[in-house]
């Protein structure tokens, strides 16, 4: 039985646990509003209490909008965050704080890292199970742009193909980011240092060319321009990497001597196990060797533990909106009671009444649960653009099972409650409220 | 795992079930022989849906739906000291959904369909012998 | 539908704080005849129709519907018989405003049996335009003048065919022509099907039309006949 359940595929599974949840608001309406038509009258007691009616609707909108919101924003953040560190299965950097180490080398938020010398990359570089190993030495920038120094490999890597003009050659060329407002054949001179620090004029007379760009990635290397690592040494006044009979051929191999250093090294393995055991042999006295995935993890972990706090907030609310607005029911079905006690001396079955109450107030929940839907993803869309625009890193507002089943379970729950503001509408007196 | 807040609905059927007890589930010794070939235990599990208790290996990708299930934490393991090679009596783990990342020293009960032979996901270009498909886990 | 006898022994009903509304130690009245009851106002002429129709539960005594014991029956059982037997013009009309003309003439259709909606919805429509009214189900009521609407109730209480028609001053706000009209039409409908008409009204028109005239005063009923 429950082996059949998990080799079901997910969307069906999820399709169904929906529809479970669903249920006891459908069966209930079933049963309530059995042999009746109720439509043309609920809409009449609609349009008799629009007003009240839109307010009902904006509130529980609001309310289920922010739980919604919540779920759906997390989800963005921690898929685009994923995704922007899919490319950085294993970094080395100095001793230090993991976290500011995948900050400054995955998403290149800078900061003053210690480096890592020539015969520890050699290690590193040589070892036989790595099969891709590159600097990432970030510092430099043009105008909001890093300018970070690597190889023609971790190009490669990154951006998988160019969409326009070909990979840098030498030690003046450079590769753009698909955001950077630079052209192939565009030429700029980098700044030392990032944003308010950046010393402008510090690298006079080192100029680079656009030889290439990048497609966009959703990662905040959609704003970075990539040089040749010997070009950034060079322009501060370092060792190039390569000895002095070097052919100005841009990339490994390094020779140790002459290496100068590299905040962090990109590390990519030939297995799933060699990864493993990469970072085994490099988590040592002299460097830190660690997963940015697992960083990652660590803060959605972090993020979602927050994030459920605040969802219980959310239901709290909720709940707590559903409540007063059943409670401002009971105060409408006096505000409706003259129809109520009209029909009723009619000889409508007093099922019939409780069936047009209840299903008065479900329009409203069903109503309001719906918008708040689409309020809480057009919110999520809101700010994961705001975001997107910040970092370059690419959130995206999607609607998903789990908070249609939120809402699913709200109207089920809420219905139920229902049940009670329809029920004390029959206690009340026909001949009171026919006399209005 | 965003699932939890059925929990505060009070939708507490939607809770993960246990298919099989801790002490009921499989080792991964019981699947290679000393040279690394399958037992004919694994063999004759194939495709089914079983439990294997193991440890969460550190991720290597965020918001994924794979990790690695090793037979001691990773802190503990021999290898880690030395150069020497990844062990091979390792298994990859597919969950059905995205999960929530648990401390590499915690043991799990990972439940999932056996799958034998080698595979290249496709994603992460990672290549794995034995896998776990369709898999939920939980703390023991 | 045809119509059913009406007996009323020792009835007392009283009103909040126990004062006594209506006293009718004893009436009959048989079916097909047309009755008019009149009297100064709060006498207690609504009163008598609520009891009558079982609206108003009653303190003492019996009313009987044929061998239907009205004062004997609960909440449901009243609203039932109410729904199958009796048609209701209330004073002052009490439509659904926001419904159509047509949605308030055919209101029973929501709530009954499906196999009798049909005849309702066709009831409903001829009536209203037997009325001078077109079953047009785009305007809502709340835009039709008194009269109008005075004559939407009309059409809603006779659509489901009741057995005994029950009208509080139903030509109150119409001209003279529309109200001797709809007067001749609710004694028709008493005469022609062997309905019970009972009308509260003080249209000296209706009153000469009548079968029988039932005088109320301070609550307690003055039988006269025509
Ligand atoms: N629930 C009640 N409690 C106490 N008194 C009531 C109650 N309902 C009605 N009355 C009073 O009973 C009297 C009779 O009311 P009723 O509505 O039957 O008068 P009516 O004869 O129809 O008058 P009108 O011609 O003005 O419509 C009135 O004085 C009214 O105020
Ligand atoms: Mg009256």
């Amino acid at each position: 039985m429950m082996a059949f359940w998990y080799d079901l595929p997910v969307a069906v599974q999820d399709g169904l646990v929906g529809l479970m949840l669903l249920t006891p608001a459908i069966v209930l309406g079933a049963v309530v509003l059995r042999g009746f038509e109720t439509r043309p009258l609920l809409f009449a007691l609609v349009r008799q209490q629009v007003w009240l009616s839109i307010v009902f609707v904006a509130l529980i909108a609001v309310s289920v909008g922010i739980g919604v919101g919540l779920i759906a924003q997390e989800r963005g953040l921690r898929q685009g965050t994923a995704r922007a560190a899919d490319k950085f299965d294993l970094i080395v950097a100095a001793p230090g704080s993991e976290i500011t180490a995948m900050l400054a080398a995955v998403y290149l938020q800078a900061s003053d890292m210690p480096l890592i010398d020539g015969e520890t990359y050699h290690d590193i570089e040589s070892h036989p199970r790595a099969e891709l190993v590159a600097p990432i030495a970030f510092g430099d920038s043009w105008k909001d742009a890093p300018v970070v120094g690597t190889t023609p490999q971790f190009v490669v890597h990154l951006a998988e193909s160019l969409t326009e003009g070909r990979m840098f050659a030498s030690e003046e060329e450079a590769i753009a980011g698909a955001r950077v407002p630079l052209s192939v054949g565009d030429e700029f001179s980098p700044a030392h240092g990032v944003g308010g620090a950046a010393e402008e004029d510090a690298h006079r007379g080192a100029n680079y060319t656009i030889t290439g760009k990048m497609p966009l990635t959703g990662t905040p290397w959609d704003r970075a321009i990539l040089v040749p690592v010997e070009a950034v040494w060079g322009v501060h006044g370092l060792a190039v990497g390569h000895g002095p009979e070097w052919d100005g051929v841009v990339g490994p191999p390094f020779e140790p001597r002459y290496f100068p250093g590299t905040p962090a090294v990109l590390v990519r393995a030939d297995s799933l196990g060699s990864t493993y055991g990469l970072q085994a042999t490099f988590n040592n006295d002299e460097t830190m060797a660690f997963f940015p995935g697992t960083i990652l993890a660590r803060l959605h972990a972090l993020m979602g533990d927050v994030r459920q706090l605040m969802s219980v907030l959310a239901v709290i609310t909720q709940v707590l909106v559903t409540a007063s607005v059943l409670a401002g029911l009971m105060m409408l079905t006096k505000l409706l009671s003259r129809r109520l006690a009209l029909l009723r001396a009619l000889g409508a079955p007093g099922r019939f009444v409780f069936a047009l109450t209840w299903s008065y107030a479900v329009f409203l929940i069903v109503i309001g649960a719906a918008s708040g839907l689409t309020l809480g993803v057009l919110a999520s869309w809101a700010i994961s653009q705001a975001i997107t625009a910040r970092t370059d890193i690419l959130v995206q507002a999607t609607l998903d099972w789990p908070e249609i089943h939120i809402v699913a379970g709200f109207i089920s729950l809420t219905s139920i409650l229902a049940l009670l503001p329809a029920l004390l509408t029959m206690k009340r007196s026909v001949i009171a409220g026919l006399r209005g | 795992m965003h699932r939890r807040q059925f929990i505060a609905l009070g939708a507490a059927f939607m809770a993960t079930p246990t298919l099989l007890r801790a002490e009921d589930a499989f080792r991964m010794r019981d699947f290679y022989e000393k040279d690394q070939s399958f037992t004919p235990l694994a063999k004759e599990l194939q495709d089914e849906r079983i439990s294997v208790n193991g440890y969460m290996a550190p991720p290597l990708k965020a918001d994924s739906t794979f990790f690695v299930l090793t037979k001691r934490p990773m802190a503990v393991c021999p290898f880690c000291e030395t150069e020497a090679e990844w062990p091979d009596d390792i298994m990859a783990v597919y969950t059905q959904r995205v999960f929530r990342v648990v401390p590499f020293n915690r043991r799990i009960t990972v439940t999932g369909v056996l799958s034998l032979g080698g595979y290249k996901d496709p994603e992460t270009g990672f290549v794995s012998r034995v896998r776990l498909e369709k898999s939920t886990f939980e703390l023991v | 539908m045809a119509g059913l006898p009406l007996r009323i022994e020792g009835l007392t009903v009283s009103g909040e704080g126990g004062r006594t509304l209506l006293e009718v130690p004893e009436l009959s009245i048989e079916p097909g005849t047309a009755v008019v009851v009149r009297g100064p106002s709060g006498a207690g002429k609504s009163t008598f129709l609520y009891a009558v129709s079982g609206i108003l539960p009653v303190t003492a005594g019996r009313i009987l519907w044929g061998d239907q014991v009205l004062s004997e029956m609960n909440d449901p059982a009243r609203a039932a018989f109410r729904r199958n037997q009796v048609g209701f013009v209330f004073q002052d009309h009490l439509l659904f405003e926001e419904l159509s003309a047509f949605g308030n003439a055919s209101i029973a259709a929501l709530y009954a049996p499906k196999n009798r909606r049909a005849g309702i919805r066709s009831t409903g429509t001829e009536q209203l335009e037997k009325l001078g009214l077109s079953a047009d189900e785009h305007r809502i009521s709340g835009t039709y003048s008194g009269g109008e609407r005075q004559r939407i109730a009309v059409a809603r209480a006779l659509a489901a065919d009741p057995a005994i028609v029950l009208a509080d001053e139903p030509t109150a706000s119409l001209d003279r022509e529309n109200a001797d009209r709809l007067a001749d039409d609710l004694m028709q409908l008493a005469r022609d099907n062997g309905r019970t008409l009972i009308a509260v009204t003080h249209d000296p028109a209706m009153h000469a039309q009548a079968d029988r005239v039932i005088d109320i005063v301070d609550g307690r009923i003055q039988d006269s006949a025509a």
